[in-house]
């Protein structure tokens, strides 16, 4: 029993450890070399990292505000109309990033809408629609009805029910939605280079450093930050997900 | 208030759609310059299907694809079925298990770029394997797990009690129940190999392209009808191969359809 065990742990195990754990390490001996070292020093760094992170942010939110009304909307339906309509949601996920991403540079470049910031966030928000209103339903399906029935029935107004009962219920899932689109929006490349060139973020400096530039160590240094980031904030929300009892 | 939802619910899944729509209806535009609609061709489709190095690069997006597949289905598989024994370390397993879904692409394509040149391997079609096999073998773990978790181990021992051997017991009960799961996970891993760009693009030679590096350096072109029936082209492909994958496997494209 105990050789069946180990003969399944050893070869994903042996597989993440050579072609994850050591190239990490990699990574992280090439990001301490004295060019890695310089660009912590360098303000463009920094630049680009309040960049991605204020436009993380703001494509995040923007995200949440767009897709709790759908996903409220659709939790309501009837099961075909719902199963319908999470199809329709779910459906772009499976086709090319790029290509949806050219698609909409197809319209937005007409409509002279582009080369700018706010064309850049409207494309993230666009493209990460479904990873945030499939969490966001399936917390707000769970809600229980009662509980929103005995919030009317004490007097409180559907926007007091709101925003004192349904939105501190779905909170894991809103949680959940986030963290799945602001992290990729974070260390994203490539789409906020087709809608616009003037405003680089992370990811096209990361490409810049090791595809144009050959400056491995400060390529490596940007990438390692990156991966700081994007883990402590998936810890923390773990330690979230452990406090609300969701593991 | 219903109706209000409803209205906005629609009115997003346009701007989701409309795109789309609108760059498949003038792929079979006449114009060179594709704004205006001026005449019916397809010209475009033709230029498309005598692209030879086009063809390459299909080729090449397939064997990608089709390999990272059947490595990252065995791996995952393996290693959601390990997951469900307790042993020491096992948290960290789990966390290496989950980590290529947690960090951007471009955080595990920059490591693999810098241990393949470490150990001197030149990048080719078979780096871009390994480089995805390792984040699919996550997401397959990640969706076969979820079907183990509602799986009656009760069942395996029972076929065990009843004198099959572990293997066998494997073979007749586990993994007929699993199925599904391990179906899914397949789907998923071929289609987000068949669609990767950045992954791709910092682990493979500059010589064996694959269908999404050729739309990242045709965009810098701007925007060409030579572009936009690729781009068609490759939209339907996705579409008729997630909606076939549905009918066959009855893979649950969203988990609420319960």
């Amino acid at each position: 029993m105990k050789g069946r065990f180990l003969s399944l742990l050893v070869p994903p195990a042996a597989w993440l450890v050579i072609f994850l754990v050591i190239p990490t390490a990699v990574l992280a001996a090439d990001a301490f070399s004295a060019d890695g070292l310089r660009a912590l020093t360098d303000p463009l760094t920094w630049h680009l990292f309040a960049r991605s992170f204020r436009i993380a942010l703001v494509s995040t939110a923007l995200c949440l505000a767009v897709s709790y009304p759908v996903a409220y909307f659709i939790a309501g339906c009837g099961p075909r109309w719902r199963a319908l309509l999470l199809f329709l949601v779910v459906l772009p996920f499976w086709t090319n990033l790029l290509v949806r991403t050219y698609a909409l540079k197809f319209c937005l470049d007409p409509l002279g809408w582009s080369n700018c910031e706010s064309a850049v966030v409207f494309a993230l928000v666009q493209s990460f629609l479904p990873f945030m209103i499939l969490p966001l339903y399936s917390s707000i399906e769970k809600l229980p009805k009662r509980l929103l029935e005995a919030s009317q029935d004490l007097g409180a107004s559907p926007a007091r029910t709101f925003w004192s009962v349904t939105v501190p219920l779905t909170l894991p899932g809103i949680a959940a939605g986030c963290i799945l689109v602001f992290i990729p929006i974070l260390g994203i490349f490539a789409l906020p280079e087709f809608i616009s060139e003037r405003t680089p973020m992370v990811g096209s400096q990361i490409n810049l450093y090791f595809m144009k530039g050959s400056n491995r160590g400060a390529g490596s240094a940007l990438t390692l930050i990156l991966m700081v980031l994007t883990m402590t904030l998936t810890g923390l929300y773990s330690r979230y997900k452990k406090s609300e009892g969701l593991v | 208030m219903r109706k209000l939802l409803g209205a906005f619910t629609a009115l997003v899944l346009a701007t989701l759609y409309a795109p789309i729509a609108v760059m498949t209806v003038f792929s079979f535009n006449d114009s060179k310059y594709s704004i205006r609609w001026t005449g019916f061709t397809l010209d475009w489709y033709r230029k498309l299907a005598a692209d030879t190095v086009l063809h390459d690069e299909l080729w090449n997006t397939l064997r990608l694809a089709a390999a990272t597949t059947v490595l990252a289905t065995v791996l995952g598989t393996i290693a959601a079925l390990a997951a469900r024994n307790a042993f020491r370390g096992k948290a960290l397993y789990a966390t290496l298990v989950a980590l290529p879904v947690m960090v951007p692409d471009i955080v595990l394509a920059i490591s693999m770029r810098s241990f393949f040149r470490w150990l001197d391997v030149p990048l080719s079609l078979l780096t871009a394997i390994i480089a995805h096999t390792t984040f699919n073998l996550s997401y397959v773990a990640i969706v076969v797990s979820a079907r183990l978790q509602g799986l009656d181990r009760s069942i395996e021992l029972a076929g065990q009690d009843l004198g099959a051997s572990p293997v066998r017991a494997f073979w007749k009960v586990t993994l007929p129940a699993i199925l599904p799961g391990v179906a899914s996970g397949a789907v998923l891993a071929f289609t987000l190999s068949f669609d990767d760009f950045v992954i791709t693009y910092f682990t493979v030679r500059p010589g064996s392209g694959t269908l999404p590096m050729r739309i990242y350096s045709m965009v810098r072109f701007g925007v060409t009808p030579e572009m936009t029936a690729l781009s068609t082209v490759i939209l339907l492909a996705s579409l008729a191969l997630i909606v076939t994958a549905l009918k066959i496997s009855r893979v649950p494209v969203a988990g609420g359809g319960r």
